[in-house]
């Protein structure tokens, strides 16, 4: 009885992990869009807000955004075309 | 019990201390002063540090909706100056919603009615400190404010427009001493555009 519950579990583990399995072209997609979050952070702050609920956006969000570029690394004048040290 | 308060005690230390690290503006957005390349710049950057720290807390706190990146606040000279000019410099990317009347505008409105809204406010910020202010090393102030320009993005890359402020001292103190009103700081004030990384030379701010 132990080794039949046994296999079941190990069918069942299977399964689920084979069913979860992404294609070669898959992970090729993946590959290529691995930077998609920016940081751990990122991520978070866009797990945490999804399409249809209220944003929950901190200070230290705003911040890291502009920092790390979550919305995409902006086409602007460098500082150094306008100031000198 | 007491085992218990002394707990409670703990972590509500812990809380309020890991509360104000958390909500501390980032702490590389004023210039080092060993980063300035004159006697005069280095003086201005240590005498004033605390000002400027002071600057850039009031303006993360009170401005949620502008952010500075690091280095953004220093006493800059303007590029291609002749002397050692020394100028406080800000530079603010503004975040705003897209809006349609905006975005109609000409180059030289957009800037206008960012001058109008932020220039003021921002040379109150920056000369709080009497000290700074009557510096008789600092010769003026520069604001420089970026927005994200209403239009698709280039390769995915947001573009922003930038226009960059220069104000003497003079003009300075006599808008703040209320003997000079915007427009004419405004015209007083030598302002560049540019869009994206181009540079669009000097510009007339449109009336608004």
């Amino acid at each position: 009885m132990r080794r039949v519950r046994g296999k079941l579990l190990l069918f069942t583990a299977v399964v689920v992990v084979a069913a979860g399995c992404a294609t070669g072209e898959e992970w090729s997609t993946w590959y290529e869009h691995r930077t998609h979050f920016a940081s751990y952070e990122h991520l978070t702050f866009s797990t945490r807000n999804t399409e249809g609920s209220a944003p929950k956006v901190t200070r230290q969000d705003i911040t890291l955004a502009r920092d790390e570029g979550w919305w995409g690394k902006p086409i602007t004048v460098s500082q150094e075309q306008i100031l000198e040290r | 019990m007491k085992g218990r308060r002394a707990v409670a005690v703990v972590l509500a230390l812990l809380t309020l201390t890991g509360g104000v690290a958390f909500a501390a503006p980032p702490n590389d957005r004023v210039l080092a002063a060993d980063q300035y390349t004159t006697d005069k710049s280095r003086r201005l950057g240590a005498t004033h540090v605390r000002a400027l720290q002071d600057l850039n807390a009031g303006i993360y706190h009170c401005w949620p909706w502008v952010e500075t990146q690091k280095s953004s606040i220093g006493f800059y000279r303007p590029k291609g100056a002749q002397q050692d000019d020394r100028y406080l410099a800000i530079r603010i990317y503004i975040e705003q919603d897209p809006s349609p009347v905006f975005g109609k505008m000409k180059f030289e409105e957009r800037s206008a009615a960012m001058f109008s809204r932020y220039v003021g406010p921002l040379l109150k910020r920056m000369t709080r400190d009497d000290a700074l202010a009557n510096d008789p090393s600092l010769d003026g102030f520069t604001a420089i404010l970026e927005w994200m320009k209403q239009a698709p993005p280039i390769n995915g890359r947001p573009v922003h427009e930038t226009v960059a402020i220069f104000i003497d001292k003079a003009s300075a103190l006599d808008y703040l001493a209320g003997r000079a009103d915007i427009r004419t700081l405004a015209g007083r004030a030598r302002v560049l555009g540019f869009d994206g990384e181009t540079a669009l030379g000097p510009i007339t701010l449109a009336p608004t």
